[in-house]
Order: C-alpha cells, then structure tokens, then sequence
C-alpha cells in the first residue's frame, strides 16, 4: 500500500468533517493563543520593573491556571463529541476491511494534522495578538513607558508542551474508543435505541436544596467580609444545583407533565413534553455547561468593569485626605518634617490645602456590645463573626478638634463623642478596660474622615477630654507591637497635575523618611498606581476570559445545533407521514429549540440577579459602593451578553434548518 | 359502492435544471371498491411508489384525478392536506416510522392527538384494537425495546385508530421475518374481513396472494390484473408467480 495512503484518507477524513473539524480547530487555536498570550505576558522582563507587579503577575499566574483547566476540559468535551458523530464513518471503514490498527493509524494522522494546523496558527496568533494585548494591557494599568515585547521562546515551549499533553491525551481516548467497540456498533453509532431517561427525584431534591441554599446564602449575606468569605461557598452550591436541576429536574418536571393525561395528550404539548424529555436528557450537561459559563461571563465582565469605572471613588474611601504622615509624637519633630515638605512643594510649585494637624492614638480593639476588649489574636475559629468584631479606633484630644472645627466643645473626664465612619454606634455608653465614658453626641462629621456607606469592620473615631484621658485609654488598650506613645498626623490635599503630583510624592517621601526613619507615609498619588495595576489586570483578566468563555459558549451552542439537527430531520419526516402540517412541524420542533437554547441564557441571568447583592457587598470591601454603577454595569453587561447569544443562536439556527430540509 | 378512483394519472419528474424527463407513471387508470384488498405489484421503478405517494397525497400527479369518496385529493389546498390525510389515511410503512421519543401507546395515539381527540376516546379505541392486534403487552414500552413484528403490529395499530376510510400500505412485510410477516398478512385479512378497505403496495408473493386483487404495474401503466374470486391463497400464489414471469420476460400475449 502506498505509505501516503493514511495521510491522505486522514487529510479527506478532516476536509469531509469540515463542518464540526473546522470550528473544532478554531476552538483548539483559539485555546492556544489565550494561553500562550498569558504565559507570555507573565513572563514578560519589563512588567518585573514596574511598581505594584507583584499583584498583576499574581493575576495574569491565575489566568494561566484558569485557562489550561478551560483547555483541557473543553477539548475533551468538543472531541468527544466529534468522535460519536463519525462512528458510523469509522464503522464503515472496519466493514470495508480496515483493521483498528489501521483505523487507529488514520485517526493518528487526523490528530497529527489537527495539531500541527492548530500549534503553528495558534502559536502565530498569539504572537501577533500577545503584543496587541500587552499594550492594551499597559494602557489600562496606566503604565506609559514604552516596554518591548519579545517573542517568548519560553512560552512557546510550555504551550507547545501543554497542547501536545492534551491531543496526546484526545487520541489516546480515541483509541479506547475504537478498541472497546465492534463494527457493528460503529455504524450503528449514535442511534441504538435511545433510552427513556431516567428522573430521581432525590438528585431533583437536591438540585432544589442546593440551589436554595446557594441563593440563601448570597441573599443573607450582610457585610462585605461574610461575602468575601462565601461567596465561593455559594457558587459551589449554585453550580451542583445548577447542574443537579437541568440533569434530573427537568426531566422531573417534564414527566410529572406527561403524568398529567388531560394536559400531555393535547396537540400541542403532546409533542413538546416527550420531545423536550428527550432533548434534556442529551443536552443536560451542555446546557447546564452553557449556564454556569454565561454565569462566569457575566459576573467575571460586571465585576471587573465596575471595579476599573469604579475606582476613582474607591481611593477617595482608602484616603480621605491625599497626603496623610503620621509619626510618634514625642519622637518627631513635625515643624522639621512640615518644613521639608514646604520646601519639597516649593521646588515643584506644587500648592495643597485642606491642611490639618492633630494628635492621635490609634488601636484596634475586639468589640462585645459596648465593651471593647484588647484585640485578640485569630485562632482556628477565625468565622465571619471574629471579622465582624474587629474594631479600628482612633482618638484624639477636644483641644485639637475644637481647634480643627473651630467650635468650643466641651467634655468632662468620663465623656467622648464618637464619629462612626460605617453605622452609628448604637450604645450609650462606651467601655475600655475598667472605665466607663459616656457618650455625649454622635458627630455627623469629622475633619479627617467622612461617612461611607460600607465600613469593612468598625471605624471609630472618639474625641475625649485632653492628652492624660486619650494616653490614659490608650495604654490600657494598646498591644505589644503597637508603638509605645501616642501619634501625630499631618495631613493635606495636593493641586495640580497627576505626573508633577507623583514626582512630588516620591521627592517627598525620601526627603522625609532620610530624618525621620520610622515615619509613616500615605499617599494617594502613589497608592493610584498601584491601584491602577491591581483593578486594570482585573480588568484586563476579566475581559480576557469573558472572551474566552463566550467563544466556548458560542461553540456548545453550535455543536448542539448540529447534533440536533441530525436527528430531527428523521422525526421531521416521520410526523408529517403521519399527518403533521410541514409548518405545524417547524414550529414545535423550532420552539423546543428555542426553549432548549434559552434556558441556560435565563438560568445564567437568574443567577447573577441573586448574585448581584453578594457582588456589591464583596465590591464594598475593594471600597466600592457606588451600587447604581455596579447596577448599570450588570445591566450592561446582561443586555450585551444576551445580544451576543441571540445573535449566535440565529446563526448556528441556520445551519439547523438546512438540515432539516 | 366505490371508494377510490383514479383516473389517467400521469407523472414527470424533470431533473432538477430540466434537463432530463423521466416518466415514473404514463397513464394509469384503476378503481378501488369499497372493502376491497387490493394489492399492487411492480418490479423496482416499476412506478410503484410514485403511485402510492399520489394516493397518499405526498405527493402532486403531473396530469389527472384522484378521488377518494368522492372527493378530488389532487385539488386538496395545502393547508388542508395533513387535516384530511389525518383523518381519511391509515398509513403503514416498511421501516415502521415509530417515533422513538415516544411508547408505543402514544405512538398509536399520535394522529388522534393532532386530530384533538380526548384521551377517553383515545383509550376506548385502542382497548378495542390492541386485543385483536396482540400488543396489549407492550403498550408502555418504547419502540426500541420491542421487536420488528410488535413494531409493524403498532404502527397498523396506529393507521386504524383514526378509523381511516383507506389504508395505504407500502411493502408492509418488507423488513420482517418470515414469521412475522405471515402473522401480519393474517391481522390485514383480519381487518379486512371487518370492511376496511385496503391499498398494499407489496414486491412479495407471499404477501400480495393474501389480497383480493392484484394490480400489476410495469413502466408506469397498468398492465394486468387478477380477481382472486374463488381461488384459495395458494392458488393465488400460483397465478401471481406466473404472472409475474411473463412480466418480468416481457410477454405480451396474455389474455
């Protein structure tokens, strides 16, 4: 035989398959360049020199993870499928006189082409396209020094690595696959008998109660640090509800439909329940796939849109004032300190105002009703609740609020005001240690603080007598490695443009910090771009897999479509012989479908509605609380997601109805 | 009283850019008697099955008539055609057409569900046949789970139970065995014993000999028939073998 023959016959095999091979290869291309493009810009040398990379590369790392996972599962899904749709062709082969050694070796140089079709263009794309990503990358982490972008050797070995482990691993199944079967089987392929799928109705029970407690748990949740905490539980509950619910639920349903005589034998359900039975039991697991991908899609682009829109308010939460430097009082000579910064802004012309200075004492403290006990260490029963109680105080002398709001207050020993930065503090009295104060007013405002409507723990901030009570309840309070004396803070906001206002940042932080060693320095225009880089490779992350997940989805639905295609067309026959109209026919079997395709669609928005008060609330902890933004970005997101799907379902739609004809 | 009537019908296929002309049936003229068996027989391309699709209303004759009771099926609108092929045609097909979404029961209850009968109804009509069809056992299962001959048993059950005024079937005993095809010759005698009148199109001796007529077709016309008149099947049997080898050598001197 001639040694070109499999080749060949493989080469026919794939041009044959051309409509399943063809998207299957775009998926495995498009795998490749995602991951490459990550690899590659992880291990990027110019993004190490950037300030706040540490977080970015923790991102992108992530994403690598999270897209080999994807690769893996998704190209054994789609081969599978692909495999189930040739059996009969390979059936044929083994009855013409192909033995499944040489089936096997036909199957050998399909994978082999599949691969090397896919790794050269993939590897190409995401060479091509890496570069495209990592300016954009840069752009939207407000980086703006030109960095190179070379090719990745490294990457190209890993992801060539990666992609070879996985088609090896396809062919291997393959094999199995033509090993286990006879040829009789093989042609018979797809269609021996399908079995009536079986409903339990303990896994509906349990879709049910998963679910249930899924959306319990992400509808109780009340503070931003119970959401970061189970959030995840949740989504693992939704996820087995979910899948527990499309697999065993419908079919439930659907049954205890079929139960109901008066209803099922009626023309037009009749139809529908035992088709829709059957449709279910096929499609269970790709649709509940389709459901928890869209979900993922929409709440991974909502999030991280929300986030980067969103921050410019979020660093107002993280620093009221621009600039705040405290230090301990007795140690530090502050009229030094606010000299070098006059003279810092002096050389750069830099003007600030809002100026304020004033002593303090700073401690967190562990809060039971109005009793403030010292803080405690977290042990092993670190729930919510020990979070929950975790209180930030900070105190400071009458003197020096009278003389910052330029009122005349007045306090005896045992009284304070308290400024709650989160809720009002709801107790009349306040205890730390042995001593009692009672509070005399709720202060609405405060010069160095503003009310926000997410306070992540308790913010306190108590104005009190004089300098004796504040050292006084700070000495009771303070722990081990807090500093030994009270503080003093100077603090101010900066004018004028970003680039002057960053060179300022960092003159003035070494000109300060060369006398005064242990001083502490906050600034926002130095916080911004680590900001920037955490909230733009979210951004940057969340867009990057959305893309991908949506391609995923795209293909599931195409897939489905031509799966269901093939086998409508034979029932399509067979109920206009027995006296269906051709049109009545087209719409039941067109509405079955559209209810197939659109129920993972309304399942994914049901989720994220449910999902949305746990967004905002873990949202909140990132100082984000805008919720009419988070609201538009969701809404946004939904109505864009859903345009995508519908126009997808119309396309492949086509392909469908060719078939049937 | 007659129930079918066919006059000159006439097909031509042409080729999808019309090209080629085919002529599948030239001039066919035949009538069906109320009660009647008819059987019809044809070597392939004989015209058998465009023949059969005209009948069945699948399909539109180039030229000529088709009444069934009376009623001209050719002139049928379109939207109206599935109503009345629902409500006049009994239909039974070599590979069955059972749909494999559903069992067996609800196969057969398939046309009267589209006819929007109640399921009362439904249920006194198929107690009243599964007897005499013997698939009283296997009315939950589903197609897959049962045999060619239960099948085929079915998808009889299924053409009577709307009670058609014709039953069409198209080389019913075609993919059964021996056995199984006897069993169901026996179960159309049966029915036909009762009145209902039947339309086989059939390539088997076997089967046609149990028929009370036999039409034979041959390059689209009819060419002979026989009357089974007194004739016990064997005897039938007999004359239709002979018959279709001076078919099948071209003989033109009979009768």
């Amino acid at each position: 035989m001639n040694k070109f023959f499999y080749p060949k016959l493989a080469l026919v095999n794939l041009k044959k398959n051309g409509n399943t091979y063809i998207p299957y290869i775009l998926t495995c291309i498009g795998s490749i360049m995602a991951f490459y493009t990550m690899v590659s810009i992880h291990s990027n040398k110019g993004l190490d020199q950037m300030p706040g990379s540490i977080n970015l590369k923790m991102i992108l790392f992530l994403g690598i993870i999270v897209i080999g996972i994807f690769a893996v599962i998704f190209l054994f899904y789609t081969n599978s499928f692909l495999i189930k749709r040739r059996k009969k062709e390979l059936g044929l082969y083994s009855i013409l006189g192909l033995e499944k050694k040489h089936i096997a070796r036909v199957l050998f140089y399909e994978t082999i082409f599949v691969t090397v079709i896919s790794l050269s263009l993939g590897l190409i794309g995401g060479i091509l396209i890496g570069k495209l990503l990592f300016l954009l990358l840069l752009n939207v982490v407000h980086f703006k020094s030109p960095l190179s972008f070379h090719i990745d050797y490294w990457g190209l070995l890993i992801t060539t690595g990666v992609f070879l482990a996985i088609f090896g691993l396809t062919l291997l199944t393959n094999f199995l696959q033509v090993k286990l079967s006879n040829p009789i089987d093989l042609l018979k392929g797809g269609q021996h008998g399908e079995k009536e799928p079986k409903s339990s109705w303990i896994v509906t029970l349990i879709g049910i109660v998963s679910l249930g407690t899924g959306y319990g748990i992400a509808l109780s949740v009340e503070t931003p640090l119970e959401a970061l905490l189970l959030f995840f539980v949740a989504v693992v509950f939704v996820i087995i509800g979910t899948y527990a619910l499309f697999i065993s639920g419908s079919i439930t349903l659907l049954k205890q439909l079929k139960k109901n005589k008066k209803f099922y034998y009626q023309s037009r359900n009749f139809i529908s329940v035992s088709g829709m039975i059957y449709r279910m039991k096929q499609n269970a697991v790709g649709l509940a796939n389709i459901c928890i991908l869209s979900t993922m899609v929409l709440v991974t682009l909502s999030t991280t849109v929300s986030l980067y829109i969103g921050q410019e308010g979020m660093r107002r939460d993280f620093y009221p004032l621009d600039v705040s430097i405290v230090g301990e009082a007795a140690n530090t000579d502050f009229a030094a300190v606010k000299a070098i910064v006059e003279s810092e802004k002096d050389k750069l012309k830099v003007r600030s105002n809002n100026e304020i200075s004033f002593d303090l004492a700073h401690f967190r403290a562990f809060q039971e009703s109005n009793h403030f006990l010292k803080d405690m260490v977290a042990d092993e029963s670190t729930d919510a609740m020990y979070y929950e109680r975790i209180s930030n105080i900070t105190l400071i002398p009458l003197d020096d609020y009278n003389r910052l709001t330029s009122g005349s207050k007045s306090l005896a020993e045992n009284e304070v005001l308290i400024f709650s930065v989160g809720d009002n503090y709801g107790e009349p009295t306040i205890v730390f240690g042995d001593e009692q104060y009672l509070i005399t007013e709720q202060l609405e405002s405060i010069p160095m603080d503003f009310k926000k409507t997410q306070d992540m723990g308790h913010t306190y901030y108590l104005i009190v007598k004089d300098a004796g009570v504040m050292d006084g309840i700070y000495q009771t309070m303070r722990n081990d490695d807090d500093p030994v004396t009270t503080l003093h803070a100077l603090m101010f906001n900066l004018d004028g443009d970003e680039d002057t206002l960053n060179t300022f940042s960092a003159n003035m932080r070494a000109a300060v910090l060369q006398n005064n060693p242990d001083i502490n320095i906050q600034n926002l225009y130095e916080a911004l771009t680590e900001l920037y880089f955490f909230f733009g490779g979210f951004l940057f992350l969340g867009v990057f897999l959305g893309s991908l997940f949506m391609m995923a989805t795209v293909l599931i639905i195409y897939f489905k479509q031509i799966s269901e295609g093939y086998e409508d067309s034979e029932r399509f026959e067979i109920m206009q012989k027995v006296g269906m109209d051709k049109t009545e026919v087209k719409k039941t079997i067109g509405k079955q479908i559209l209810m197939v395709f659109f129920l993972p669609l309304a399942g994914a928005i049901v989720h994220v509605a449910f999902a949305f008060p746990v967004i905002t609330k873990m949202l909140a902890a990132f100082r984000l609380t805008n919720i009419t933004l988070i609201f538009l970005c969701t809404l946004v997101g939904v109505v864009v997601y859903a345009l995508v799907y519908t126009g997808v379902y119309l396309l492949t739609a086509r392909s469908y109805y060719k078939m049937i004809h | 009283m007659r129930l079918l009537e066919v006059k000159n019908l006439k097909k031509i296929y042409t080729t999808r850019f019309g090209g080629n002309q085919v002529q599948a049936l030239s001039n066919v003229s035949f009538s069906v008697e109320q009660g009647e068996y008819v059987a019809i027989m044809g070597e392939s391309g004989s015209g058998k099955t465009t023949l059969l699709n005209i009948l069945a209303s699948l399909d539109k004759p180039t030229s000529g008539e088709v009444f069934l009771d009376g009623k001209n099926i050719v002139t049928i609108k379109d939207s109206e055609i599935s109503a009345f092929r629902r409500d006049n045609l009994g239909f039974v097909f070599q590979d069955f057409n059972l749909l494999d979404t559903f069992s067996i029961q609800d196969n057969i209850f398939l046309p009267l569900v589209l006819a929007q009968k109640n399921y009362q109804e439904m249920n006194s009509r198929l107690q009243s046949l599964s007897g005499r069809l013997e698939i009283e056992e296997i009315l939950q299962k589903f197609p897959y789970e049962v045999s060619g001959g239960q099948k085929q048993r079915a998808a009889v059950a299924r053409a009577l139970i709307t009670k058609p005024k014709l039953v069409l079937a198209d080389e019913p005993t075609g993919a059964l065995d021996s056995k199984a095809a006897m069993n169901l010759l026996k179960i159309f005698a049966a029915i036909n014993h009762l009145g209902q009148t039947i339309l086989m199109v059939t390539h088997s001796v076997a089967a046609a000999s149990h028929a009370n007529r036999v039409l034979f077709i041959k390059d689209g016309e009819i060419y002979n028939q026989i009357y089974r008149g007194s004739m016990s099947n064997d005897d039938m049997y007999q004359k239709i073998s002979f018959t279709l080898s001076v078919l099948a050598s071209g003989g033109e001197d009979l009768e």
